[in-house]
């Protein structure tokens, strides 16, 4: 299980990443971050890039800022930062959730916030949370920078929006309205894997009332999947067992073409979606409750 | 002279024993666990190579051509072979059914994805691995067979040219009136169930370095070996080699649980040493070859049970019917897990009566290699579900309609209906113990309640029978030449006092170091600092099989009891000549020799061994200076096999009761373990805290077997399990805490009273977590026949029982 033969760079800046980005065929690069993924694709000769630009030493990618907006999180920040960070666990505990759902403690040593978003894995926890909480990604490239909706960012399996020349650096994830429930739960075989299936809603509640519901899933279609028509179903309904049972239902019909795999099938994928998000609407609206109350 | 060799604690030489039977703290395990011992893959030789392998993609094709010129051109490469080579220079694998084994590396037909269908070595394994892709094989793919009962049909693909069917054994045993105790019986419970493939995954896989002199054919093998001794064996009869050209350094390893089997890839880098004059060849199988096509996978089973139970609730008759899937050849001694049940074929109860249909089964999948338990514990999953059945049916609690039908403890020895006897139990007290422990009736209680809310709650109660200390006339039904139970160690105690004890098996974790220094300690009136073990070459070492078949705890602490005892005997004679009296009225106590009625004359055992080594002047005139011995233990009173396959093989019976408490999540199938009780007897504990590190290892691998692990393979035989992404072994967080409560019924037959324990919990866990699962379910009216219990699978059962439920209401 050794890798086919690459040529090896690691920039210390942007400037000088995107160089190299220009100096090659884009198609033939490959951007590495924590590296959680690619190497074992490089090992089992999976990917066959013939440079491998190693982002580790850039640095102006590793941070965690508050701004007046919300947090911005550098891609190249690990999920053990994000772990460690009160500010994160303070202003965006559903981000600080999912990322202790992600792997064991040495996978997120490595592991970063970007290479997760980049990566696009259909079953990994951060795109559907950068879902629900409308985070923006930037991208960079020779061309200049833009910012992406993450509703635009994930396109399908492993695919984003970015363009080969395009490096994603930082992530912006907007204040929450006060008062907003959120909750995040997943099945997975075991503590730590990629998940089955998993659920995250935010919610706020006013007077009994769900206001601004945001749903997303994960591991059950070909990318992290936001669910704007049950969101409208929920939105200026009370949150009652009844109402959420039936935008859970809804969010389990709207699934097209769940994944299918050694370890679960397209239907029981599908079932796991509704159940999953009625356990998440429940849980974000029993918070959104106790922090209208202030309890 | 004959030698006794204590049968209990009390018989050492030694007012009160200081380690044997306490948990210290194991000798080498600091070396094991920072990585200070030579693993193989640290060793590295003059002029080394390093071995890739090109392994087939397809279940099922004929090679039409393998071209290897290019490879051989790159650059770095030393030499590449194929299946030419290994016709030219080996046998086929002798460790499968006769007449299923196949070359190491596939000739005109390939058998299974993984198959080697050629190798290379070169400078480096990066560069050996570029070498494969340019090597070209044309491959004319063939219908696969993946179903061992569309395998069993004549019109099916033919797995191997040499054979006319894919059949490798078909006989029904019988033992007893079988027909007569079913026809009889009150009740007939009968039920099918499914065990996936799974299989050990040691931390570290197989790997060695093959050096093979073409001058003087001598074979030098370095390894990650479980057995070396039959390993090498094994070589000499592959190459056709005399057994004392072929030496086996086996090197500390991490882990085997028996699926180190590793031969194909040693034989193939034999085969390249060959090629490239005697350089040495390594061979590192990386988790990759390990998941898809190493010796870790095992017991691949499709089981039709039958329980006959009379009219007071006593189980009167089993019929198991077993599909043994092996894949293509049932290489590296994996058939023998379907022989092994004849064991404790009974499990712990009186069933006078049984039958044993039995089907070793080949189809294009890897071959089934050995694992933890090699076999009964899908017997005892079975067996645990067929007593449940019985039990929910006539409407007692587990627990006592098990305990009614127990050997009584006042049977033992008791012979079982499969011809194996067990030498101790009290299974009744074992169940009691757990009983206790866990608080039964209050899980009870827990449960009612938890039914009355609607939740899924169950109490699994299962128990098993772990043989213990095996012999190779276990396996006589399925007819593979192996080697037994012999195992000797040599100690030797230099001119200082100090104590080498030589073994000839290497380092795997089970604590066996440790045991040898407190045997000694303890004997000798020492501390385990003044005992070395050290491990010899199989040319070297006393007749040696090392760890497997839960035995080595034993039979080491045979070998070395008895080499205690020699050399005790031998100071005897010398300390008698120095006293001015005669052996008889020398005794030896707390690690001193005195006379008999005479107070104060005293000699310790450094003193006398720095006499016979120092004093020639001082010594009787016959005697052999050197304080050393060899013991070579082996079991008594084993018998050969009978024509139904009955025999007394496995020297010991072990014992365990697991009580589980799960929870089923209705909606996800997910289920959670609560509490895990166990009360085990493994006769005397030799180091209680190696049982419980045992126990609890195993523990976790029956978990693994019961919710998470298996080997998927599709319809084509196209595995899907590849890597540690999608077989899923138990992590720490999947390990539940574990209540447990020791019992002891020494063996009667064995050194100390000790049984073996290795294996141990893997043979109840899986039943009990299952017990409990379709206790949890029973109220649904469903349960769940399959392991693992995957969630998918637990959810289906429900929704398909809540769906029939709804149905009928509707019908009303």
């Amino acid at each position: 299980m050794k890798s086919a033969p690459f040529e090896y760079v690691a920039p210390s800046t942007i400037s000088g990443v995107l160089e190299i980005l220009g100096q090659n065929d884009p198609d033939e690069v490959k951007l590495m971050a924590g590296g959680q993924s690619l190497m074992p694709l490089l090992n089992m000769r999976l990917s066959r890039p013939a440079l491998v630009l190693d982002l580790g030493r850039v640095a102006d990618l590793d941070f965690i800022r508050e701004t007046d907006q919300g947090v911005v999180i550098g891609a190249m920040t690990t999920k053990r930062a994000v772990e460690d960070s009160e500010l994160i666990l303070r202003e965006h505990p559903l981000f600080w959730e999912s990322t202790v759902a992600i792997g064991h403690p040495p996978i997120r040593n490595r592991g970063t916030v970007g290479g997760s978003m980049a990566q696009a894995d259909p079953a990994s926890e951060y795109p559907a949370v950068a879902l629900v909480l409308e985070a923006e990604l930037v991208a960079v490239s020779a061309r200049g920078e833009r910012t992406i909706p993450a509703d635009d960012f994930f396109v399908t399996y492993l695919t984003t929006c970015l363009e080969p020349d395009e490096v994603l650096t930082e992530i912006r994830i907007p204040r929450l309205a006060p008062r907003t429930g959120w909750a995040f739960q997943e099945v997975a075989r075991r503590h730590g894997d990629f998940a089955i299936v998993g659920a995250t809603a935010t919610l706020g509640l006013e007077a009994g009332v769900a206001v601004e519901p945001r749903i997303a899933v994960f591991g059950a279609g070909d990318r992290a999947l936001r669910f704007p028509s049950a969101e409208s179903l929920l939105a200026g309904q009370p949150a009652t067992d009844e109402v959420i049972d039936e935008v859970a239902a809804q969010v389990a019909a709207a699934v097209e073409d769940p994944l299918d795999d050694a370890h679960a099938s397209a239907d029981y994928r599908r079932h796991l979606a509704g159940v999953l998000v009625g356990r998440v609407l429940r849980e974000a609206a029993v918070r959104a409750a106790e922090a209208s109350t202030g309890a | 002279m004959a030698i006794e060799i204590p049968k209990n604690l009390d018989e050492l030489p030694t007012t009160r024993p200081r380690y044997v039977g306490r948990g210290i703290r194991r000798v080498e395990d600091v070396g094991l666990l920072t990585g200070r011992v030579e693993f193989v893959d640290d060793v590295v030789l003059p002029r080394m190579l390093h071995c890739a392998i090109l392994r087939s993609p397809f279940p099922h094709a004929r090679i039409t051509g393998v071209d290897t010129q290019a490879a051989e051109a790159l650059e770095g490469v030393a030499a590449v072979v194929t299946g030419e080579d290994a016709r030219r220079w080996s046998l086929p694998a002798q460790s499968s059914p006769e007449g299923w084994g196949t070359h190491c590396i596939a000739g005109d037909k390939v058998h299974y994805v993984g198959e080697p269908v050629a190798a290379v070595a070169a400078s480096s394994r990066r560069v050996a691995e570029d070498a494969l892709e340019l090597i070209e094989v044309d491959y004319e793919p063939l219908e696969p067979v993946a179903d061992p009962f569309k395998a069993m049909k004549p019109e099916s693909p033919q797995v191997l040219d040499a054979q006319e069917t894919n059949v490798m054994l078909d006989r029904v045993f019988t033992w007893g009136d079988v027909d007569g105790a079913f026809a009889e019986a009150a009740h007939v419970f009968q039920e099918k169930f499914r065990w996936n493939r799974l299989g050990a995954n040691p931390t570290e896989t197989f790997g060695c370095i093959s050096e093979w002199d073409p001058m003087s054919l001598d074979l030098t093998i370095h390894g990650s070996i479980q057995s070396p001794g039959m390993f090498g064996l094994g070589r000499a009869a592959t190459f056709s080699l005399p057994s004392n050209k072929v030496n086996i350094i086996s090197h500390a390893h991490g882990g085997s649980f028996g699926g180190k089997g590793g031969t194909r890839g040693c034989d193939i880098s034999c085969l390249l040493s060959r090629k490239v004059d005697g350089r040495p060849v390594k061979w590192i199988e990386d988790r990759g070859e390990y998941l898809l096509s190493g010796g870790g996978q095992a017991w691949d089973r499709h089981y039709e049970v039958a329980l006959a139970v009379d009219a007071q609730g006593i189980v009167s008759g089993l019929k198991v019917g077993l599909v043994d899937d092996l894949g293509a050849t049932g290489e590296a001694y994996g058939a023998i897990s379907a022989a092994k049940p004849l064991a404790a074929f009974t499990g712990p109860y009186t069933i006078p009566v049984a039958q044993y249909d039995l089907k070793l089964v080949a189809t294009n999948k890897l071959p089934c290699g050995p694992y933890r338990g090699m076999g009964p514990p899908p017997h005892f999953f079975v067996l645990e579900q067929m007593m449940d059945i019985a039990a929910r049916s006539l409407g007692e609690d587990p627990a006592e309609f098990r305990r009614k039908n127990f050997i009584p403890a006042d049977q033992f020895p008791y012979t079982i209906a499969s011809g194996n006897e067990y030498d101790s139990g009290n299974y009744g007290e074992v169940l009691d113990q757990v009983l206790a422990l866990s608080d039964y009736s209050a899980l009870r209680a827990a449960q009612v309640e938890a039914r009355a809310e609607g939740r899924l709650v169950g109490v699994g109660v299962a128990n098993a029978i772990e043989p213990g200390v095996f012999d190779w006339n276990a396996y006589a039904i399925v007819g593979m030449p192996g080697t037994g139970v012999p195992e000797g160690a040599t100690v030797n105690i230099d001119i200082l006092g100090n104590a080498t004890v030589r073994v000839g098996f290497s380092l795997e974790g089970q604590g066996q170091y440790t045991l040898v220094c407190q045997l000694v300690a303890d004997y000798f009136g020492y501390e385990p600092e003044n005992v070395r073990v050290v491990q010899l070459d199989t040319q070297s070492a006393p007749p040696s099989f090392g760890p497997g078949g839960s035995r080595l705890g034993v039979a080491i602490t045979g070998a070395v009891l008895g080499a205690c005892e020699r050399i005790r005997e031998k100071m005897a004679r010398v300390v008698a000549v120095l006293m001015q009296s005669e052996p008889e009225n020398i005794e030896f106590m707390d690690g001193k020799f005195t006379l008999k009625g005479a107070p104060g004359a005293e000699m310790t055992v450094a003193e006398v061994a720095g006499t016979m080594l120092a004093r020639s002047d001082l010594l009787p005139p016959d005697i052999d200076p050197r304080p050393e011995a060899t013991h070579v233990w082996t079991a008594a009173g084993r018998t050969p096999a009978d024509e139904e396959g009955r025999a007394k093989s496995y020297l010991t019976a072990a014992h365990a009761v697991h009580i589980v408490q799960v929870e089923i999540d209705p909606e996800t199938g997910m289920v959670e373990i609560q509490r895990y009780c166990l009360a085990d007897d493994c006769g005397t504990r030799l180091n209680p805290d190696t049982v419980e590190g045992q126990t609890e290892g195993s523990v976790v691998q029956g978990i693994g077997a019961a919710l998470l692990e298996e080997y998927v393979y599709d319809e084509d035989a196209q595995p899907l399990t590849t890597s540690f992404m999608d077989y899923l072994m138990p992590t720490v967080f999947d390990a539940p805490k574990l209540e447990m409560v020791a019992v002891e019924t020494p063996s009667p037959f064995t050194p100390l009273g000790a049984k073996g324990c290795g294996e141990g919990a893997i043979h109840t866990t899986p039943a009990a977590v299952m017990c409990a699962i379709n206790d949890a379910l029973a109220p649904l009216g469903t349960s769940a026949r399959e392991v693992p219990a995957a969630p998918m699978r637990l959810w289906k059962l429900i929704k398909e029982a809540r769906e029939r439920a709804s149905d009928e209401n509707n019908n009303y």
